[in-house]
């Protein structure tokens, strides 16, 4: 009987990988278009592309005011006429997102010259990393999963992948805020995340009619929940831009970590020194960790005054035409050294 | 743990696997484990109630064996009271305030119940009503008590049926629970077979219509009146696939173990009368209410205007069973008054369904399952207003349906689950495949394969049933 099992289970596995070569001549380009197009316009543009802009939505302009629209990446692309970037783009995407999107790349077909990543400090913190958007991310790659087609297709019906609920986020995102202990190489009375956003919300700001400012409380406990916390080599985003540094690294592509510009006059003005601390350390960390072999990190994260977000009122990384310009510039100088003969001061 | 989850692909094997290599006196401890952690990946502390639940009918069947003349009928109305005050605790509380309140407004005062927050035990009306079933069956003499509290807890806790069904007695289950199953290529043939259909019908037909199902039902108005109707006839064969699926895998799991659990569906829609789909349709559910209410009242050994009654009792407390709303009343209630008009009807047109097919029969079997599909949009609407919205939009704003590729996989899929039910009428699928030639045989088995790999719903849709 074992044998005969043996036999059918074999027969199995035959029926299987001649159907996942149906699969991929059939139904496999309509369901990647629907779950993931980012992956057919990277193949779709590979041959012409020089450099690939990998980035959220803060690529774009969010303002209908904006005298000029361009993205940041178009804006860059002015820099250098003779080369194309090509910007591949979803909003709230990350490393661990990118990461499936860079495999797509085809490098025995045309190498592309450099990659950009687009990373914001906050795509590391607890707020992102349990955000109720992970769940269509995740399943936005399970069909790039290093598997056959096909069972990463019976993988995204089975829904097996990280598919939590909003509430089971909720609930990771409080926990970690209430027991990961915030370090400072000094002393702080900020012990949790937690902690800091009570603090926060106890009147610290008062109206002239004495009653409570809301709204700047509010902003500044998000500030504190958005950017008080460690990044620490445990982080799983950093295991993500690990595996994006060593993929390029591997394949000889040059990478630039595109460290977005965060609000740091309000970060100050409405929390203080400690929070603009723990931001820069973070940033500190980011730059040791990646700039080495091929791998470098533009560094963006005081370049954008207050005024120039989109957002007023809350942590984004949307700018007016004149933060994007400012980022696009520093992306150029940056993209300059390996392209110094391409590179024409267009502004 | 769901059924259609890579967590259960992978649960099962090794359960099955554990449960050969064991001596038969430990497998019972395995069942036990396997099942309490297969329940207790949905909520964990929900577990508690299924042991109070086996404690309670464990020790009254040992009392009410035991002890002769009234005390028994004290014990066993002891049991079910405990057994229904907890699904009554769990499951109406909420709709009996919301009641009540209905009744103190009515006469103009105030009340202001304490509502219950909290999530309704998986499979809950299930459990109960398999574990009265036992009790009862003890206090009439025809099972003897079990000894064993881990075989009972068993016939209570058995994974592939316990959220879901179908609602096993004693007598087959637990009897099968204690057998010592040698493994047989013919069960696990048998049980792939079963489970790889049963999937089928579950992630591909059923997961493919629901999106547009739930899409037409959230706003009905905002549909024309064929989109409608088509959302109402595509519910039919939602509510088909997504129950007779699970209850496909779940005999297909079992089956892995050698053990044999019932059939619950037996093509229902091609059933020539209401009465006939109650046969065919949740079979365990009908057999139950049957025994344990139907013949109680009276059955059919009354007078009509009892049997009338009787009639629409079980129907409308089978629909009370399914959920706490009015909703479900009146789906029951619509069944039972189909029933005592096909009676009527019957004799009046003197109309008498045979058995073989033939235009008359062909009219009646769609005649039933127009009825059933109308019938269903109490039982899918979740209150009366969404319910009078969906019929009105049938009625209004005239047009054909617009066919966008996904409701054509939805028809499709539906289409191929009636021919199917028309090839195996009155027998199981995996029967009949199982008599195909080898090569007919895998060509189908490739086929299912890819449908479910290639073209199951993507969405994530738990079993409708699950949450009675």
């Amino acid at each position: 009987m074992i044998k005969k099992i043996i036999i059918r289970i074999f027969g199995i596995v035959v029926v299987i990988a001649i159907l996942n070569l149906i699969y991929n001549f059939t139904l496999y380009k309509k369901d990647l278009n629907e779950k993931c197009e980012e992956v057919q316009e990277i193949k779709k543009e590979q041959n012409n592309t020089d450099i690939f802009y990998f980035a959220e939505s803060s690529n774009f302009s969010t303002q209908p005011s904006d005298s000029i629209q361009n993205s940041i990446s178009e804006i860059t692309n002015l820099f250098f006429p003779s080369l194309k970037i090509t910007a591949i783009n979803k909003a709230a995407t990350h490393a661990g997102i990118y990461k499936h999107w860079i495999t797509q790349v085809n490098v025995k077909e045309h190498k592309p010259k450099a990659i950009v990543v687009t990373l914001n400090l906050r795509s590391f913190d607890a707020t992102w990393i349990n955000s109720k958007l992970e769940t269509p991310l995740q399943e936005s790659v399970v069909l790039l999963k290093p598997y056959p087609n096909i069972i990463n297709r019976f993988l995204l019906s089975l829904n097996a992948f990280d598919n939590k609920t909003e509430q089971q986020r909720d609930q990771d995102m409080i926990k970690e805020w209430e027991t990961t202990r915030l370090k400072f190489p000094f002393k702080s009375a900020h012990k949790t995340v937690r902690e800091w956003d009570y603090e926060m919300a106890q009147g610290t700001y008062i109206k002239p009619d004495g009653s409570w400012d809301t709204e700047k409380i509010t902003l500044a406990c998000h500030y504190v929940k958005t950017y008080a916390f460690n990044i620490e080599d445990e982080n799983p985003r950093i295991k993500d831009f690990d595996f994006i540094a060593g993929w390029c690294h591997k394949n000889n592509v040059n990478l630039y970590l595109n460290l977005l510009a965060e609000n740091m006059e309000y970060a100050d003005s409405l929390v203080g020194k400690e929070l603009v601390f723990l931001m820069k350390q973070n940033r500190d960390y980011l730059v040791k960790r990646y700039n080495r072999n091929n791998c470098r990190v533009v560094d963006n994260l005081e370049l954008v005054k207050g005024k120039e977000f989109t957002d007023q009122s809350w942590t984004t990384e949307h700018y007016s035409y004149k933060g994007r310009m400012i980022i696009a510039r520093n992306l150029a100088k940056a993209l300059s050294t390996q392209f110094n003969n391409k590179y024409k001061t267009a502004f | 743990m769901l059924f259609n989850s890579l967590h259960f692909l992978i649960f099962l094997p090794i359960v099955v696997g554990l449960y050969y290599l064991l001596p038969f006196r430990f497998r019972w401890i395995l069942i036990f484990i396997a099942s309490c952690y297969f329940y207790m990946v949905f909520v964990p502390k929900y577990i508690l109630i299924l042991f109070l639940i086996i404690l309670i009918d464990y020790v009254s069947a040992l009392t009410i064996e035991k002890l002769n003349g009234k005390l028994r009928l004290f014990y066993l109305i002891g049991s079910l009271t405990a057994n229904i005050a907890l699904l009554a605790f769990f499951k109406y509380f909420n709709f009996f305030n919301d009641n009540l309140v209905t009744v103190f407004n009515l006469f103009g005062r105030e009340f202001d119940p304490v509502n219950l927050n909290i999530i309704l035990p998986i499979g809950l009306s299930f459990h109960t009503f398999q574990s009265m079933s036992y009790t009862i069956e003890v206090y009439r003499g025809r099972q003897k008590a079990e000894r064993h509290l881990g075989y009972f807890a068993n016939y209570v806790l058995f994974f592939p049926q316990m959220v879901a069904g179908p609602i096993e007695r004693y007598d087959t289950l637990g009897n099968e629970l204690k057998q010592d199953h040698k493994p047989k290529y013919e069960n696990f043939s048998n049980g792939f077979r079963m489970i790889l259909f049963g999937l089928f019908v579950k992630m591909v037909v059923a997961d493919n219509i629901a999106p547009y199902v739930n899409l037409v039902y959230t706003d009905p108005l905002k549909y024309n009146s064929g989109e409608v109707i088509l959302a109402v006839v595509l519910f039919s064969f939602q509510i088909y696939a997504d129950f007779f699926g699970y209850s496909t895998i779940a005999l297909g799991s079992a089956r892995l173990l050698g053990i044999k659990i019932m059939d619950n569906f037996n093509t229902p829609y091609l059933s020539k009368s209401i009465t006939e789909f109650w046969t065919r349709w949740h079979i365990s559910l009908s057999s139950w209410f049957r025994d344990y209410l139907y013949i109680p009242l009276g059955g059919n050994r009354v007078k009509l205007p009892r049997w009338c009654i009787n009639i629409l009792i079980v129907f409308m407390i089978s629909g009370l069973w399914h959920g706490a709303s009015w909703t479900f009343v009146v789906w029951g209630a619509l069944h039972g008054l189909m029933i005592l008009l096909e009676r009527f009807t019957s004799k009046v047109f003197g109309i008498n369904i045979t058995k073989e097919w033939n235009i008359l029969n062909i009219m009646l079997t769609l005649k039933t399952f127009i009825v059933t599909s109308f019938i269903w949009i109490f039982f899918r609407a979740e209150t009366f207003d969404k319910a009078k919205n969906i019929i009105k939009a049938m009625v209004r704003n005239w047009h054909v349906p617009a066919m966008p590729e996904q409701i054509n996989y939805a028809v499709i899929f539906s289409c191929v689950i009636i021919i199917i039910d028309i090839l195996v009428y009155n027998s199981r699928f995996d029967k009949r495949l199982g008599a195909v030639k080898a090569p007919a045989r895998w060509a189908m088995y490739a086929l299912f394969i890819f449908c479910l790999m290639a073209m199951a719903g993507t969405q994530k849709f738990t079993f409708i049933y699950f949450q009675f």
